[in-house]
């Protein structure tokens, strides 16, 4: 009885393993499937907001992000502990692949976030801080912060990697030149403010 | 290793099985499920598959679901006619090293084994306590092994740790609305060493301990009693990203046995000193649903094992004993780079029954086995544990070798009956398997891959009493532990 049990388990699974191929055109990319998933989501929409939504995001963007961990270039502390290993290997076929994938996934919708650090934080997105020497994000980012080519959507991305992000560009940490020049002077309380706005639906 | 620790015991006098018990399950050193051995194989640091070493995130539980096969170095590759891939291999194997130092100080020394009145020494200190060598990681695309060689101070001699050979691919059902879900045969010799959550007894706190404390009179089945004993093949599926079921059989493995006729390494029959698994395998489940949002990482879920056991000196055509482990437990963990928390639980029910006469009072006996425990750590750096553990279960005075029973004869489950020496220490007066207290533990982490702890093991009860449970005097507060290791591994 018990012997049949286990035979039977595992003629079931040698049966499904035979017409795999044939499920995985429809399928997204394997390496997608297998490892970017595992954080990111197979739909590109991420449970834990230690790792970003990658769904929606410019494809662009994607490609210098992924090519950026590929040569070490990004070095934050995340992208040295999780992404330095994951886009070792990759080719440049198989980043333009996972980009376009991802890019055209439906974005994540954001989460409320409180009504008075959401307004301020969508003065600045709109207006910049003058007094501070800080642009308006949305001169690169878009109006509705859904990027452009280089300029990744920030649109619905969790908050706290907002926050992480922006915190890296200030001590460059995350080096990028017009990042750091732009968030130098935020308080932590703008910081907050931004990515609550951001990351509000 | 510990089969071969029992084989002498049964060879030499009363004192040496008192020894060989000591140093047996449930305080041999228990190997780490994290290896450097993967972050060479992924590239990818300790943190993303480990919340504090060995405890899992749900990355690295992904991880060892998919057959540790996930690799950023180079490969080496064949291809045949098909474009069908016929060799993946790392360019550098997935090699890693784990080294364990400790000491330990007793509440009060334990018998001498040697001169009659006088205490062993208060203090022991080993380095290594455990010295191990892994291979954890791909050996093809979809196959890939966590393999642990160790040696073993009780024996100074190095033998087979934790082994899990495995296989994982993915599939979809798109057409019924199940999607990319994962599949997998594991082969391991160790029930619930396969399992992804550390809820479970393998993987379960406390994830190292002294080896040289006073075991408890029993504990179940699938709390470890065939760690590195058995071989076990089960199939597994994860679904829609929650949903874990798995469902196999166990042998008892031919490890450190030798068949005096054919001077081989089995076929097992009843010299085997150990309970020997019969029929064709005992089976094994486990069902688990984990839960994430944010932040968190919730489980919860059952795993159990029904085995017909024949004990040592019963031939195959003799009576067996079954022993049916039934098991819950549970796991929360809240994961970001500044703070982690985690609790785990589980509670497993034995059912016993006894169709050999002698070996136990009742035909019917039960043991329950319950551990609850929380941790904190601040940036992986420092902090600290808590467990309550706590294992009943029915009277019987033959089975826990009470000083009442010294007039029959030994037998396995008390191999010094009729001599009276085990049952000083190891034994429960009143016959009962009641072991109940805490244990305490703070880490430092200079690194991720290395853990400095200082460990306290407090017994309320031992083996049934608080005072005199032995029937000699001993109290359970003087086998309360308080251990100091380090544990690198490299």
């Amino acid at each position: 009885m018990k012997a049949n049990v286990m035979y039977a388990v595992v003629a079931g699974l040698v049966l499904m393993t035979a017409p795999a191929d044939a499920q995985e055109k429809a399928a997204p990319p394997d390496l997608v499937r297998r490892v970017c998933s595992t954080c990111h989501g197979v739909g590109g929409i991420s449970i834990s907001p230690m790792f970003p939504h990658l769904a929606g995001q410019q494809a662009v963007y994607l490609e210098t992000q992924l090519k950026a961990f590929r040569d070490r270039s990004r070095a934050d502390p995340h992208a040295q502990a999780f992404m330095w290993g994951m886009a070792a290997q990759l080719t440049d076929a198989s980043i333009t692949e996972i980009a376009a994938y991802y890019a055209a996934q439906r974005p994540a919708p954001g989460k409320p976030a409180g009504r008075d650090e959401t307004a301020a934080g969508k003065k600045i997105f709109e207006e910049g801080i003058p007094a501070q020497q800080v642009p308006p994000c949305q001169s690169c980012h878009g109006d509705k912060a859904v990027g452009n080519g280089p300029f990744p959507r920030l649109a619905g991305q969790h908050r706290p990697y907002l926050e992480r992000q922006l915190a890296a560009f200030i001590s460059n940490a995350r080096a990028n030149e017009i990042m750091h020049a732009n968030a130098q002077n935020l308080t932590a309380l703008q910081i907050s403010q931004i990515a609550a706005f951001l990351s509000s639906p | 290793m510990r089969i071969k620790g029992f084989a002498i015991a049964m060879l030499v006098p009363v004192v040496s099985i008192l020894i060989a018990l000591a140093a047996a399950p449930p305080f041999a050193p228990r190997p780490a499920s994290a290896t450097p051995g993967f972050a060479r194989q992924t590239g990818v640091s300790c943190q993303a598959c480990h919340t504090v070493f060995p405890e899992l995130t749900p990355f690295g539980r992904k991880f060892k679901l998919n057959a540790y096969v996930f690799t950023n170095v180079k490969q080496i590759q064949a291809t045949d006619e098909q474009s069908q891939r016929t060799l993946s291999l790392s360019d550098l194997p997935p090699v890693s090293v784990q080294l364990q130092g400790s000491n330990t100080t007793l509440g009060r020394g334990i018998p001498d084994a040697g001169v009659a009145g006088d205490l062993s020494q208060k203090n022991s200190t080993q380095f290594p306590q455990a010295l191990s060598l892994f291979y954890t990681g791909k050996i093809a695309d979809n196959l890939g092994a966590f393999l642990q060689l160790t040696w073993n101070p009780s024996s100074n001699a190095v033998g087979i740790d934790n082994s899990d050979l495995r296989f994982a691919n993915h599939f979809s059902f798109d057409s019924i609305g199940v999607p990319d879900f994962i599949y997998g045969i594991s082969l391991n010799n160790n029930p619930t060493s396969q399992d992804v959550w550390n809820s479970t007894p393998a993987w379960g706190y406390p994830f190292i301990f002294s080896n040289v404390g006073v075991p408890p009179v029993t504990k179940a089945l699938l709390d470890g009693q065939l760690a590195q004993e058995s071989v076990g093949l089960s199939a597994y599926l994860f679904l829609f990203e929650h949903l874990y079921v798995e469902v196999g059989g166990y042998r008892s493995a031919q490890t450190s046995f030798t068949n005096t006729t054919t001077g081989g390494p089995g076929p097992l029959d009843s010299t085997s000193p150990l309970q020997r698994i019969s029929g064709t395998a005992a089976p094994y489940w486990r069902v688990a649903w984990e839960q994430d949002w944010d932040n968190h990482a919730l489980s919860f879920g059952t795993y159990g094992l029904s085995a017909q056991v024949h004990p040592p000196g019963i031939g195959e055509s003799g009576p067996t004993n079954t022993f049916t482990d039934v098991a819950l437990d549970a796991q929360y963990q809240y994961i970001t780079d500044a703070h982690i928390v985690s609790a785990t639980a589980t509670w497993i029910h034995e059912f016993r029954k006894f169709n050999n006469v002698g070996l136990a009072d009742r035909a019917h006996d039960w043991l329950d086995t319950a551990r609850l425990t929380g941790s904190y750590f601040f940036k992986r750096k420092i902090g600290g544990s808590a467990q309550f553990f706590s294992t009943t279960g029915s009277r019987d005075l033959t089975l826990y070798c009470s000083p009442s029973t010294f007039a029959t004869a030994p037998s396995p489950a008390c191999p010094g009956a009729g001599t009276g020496t085990p049952s000083q220490l190891l034994g429960s007066a009143n016959g009962k398997p009641t072991t109940q207290g805490a244990t305490f533990e703070i880490d430092y982490l200079p690194w991720l891959n290395t853990k400095i702890g200082l460990q306290y093991t407090a017994y309320s009860k031992f083996n049934g009493r608080s005072h005199n449970y032995d029937g000699f005097g001993r109290n359970a507060s003087e086998n309360n532990l308080l251990y100091v290791y380090i544990w690198t591994a490299f």
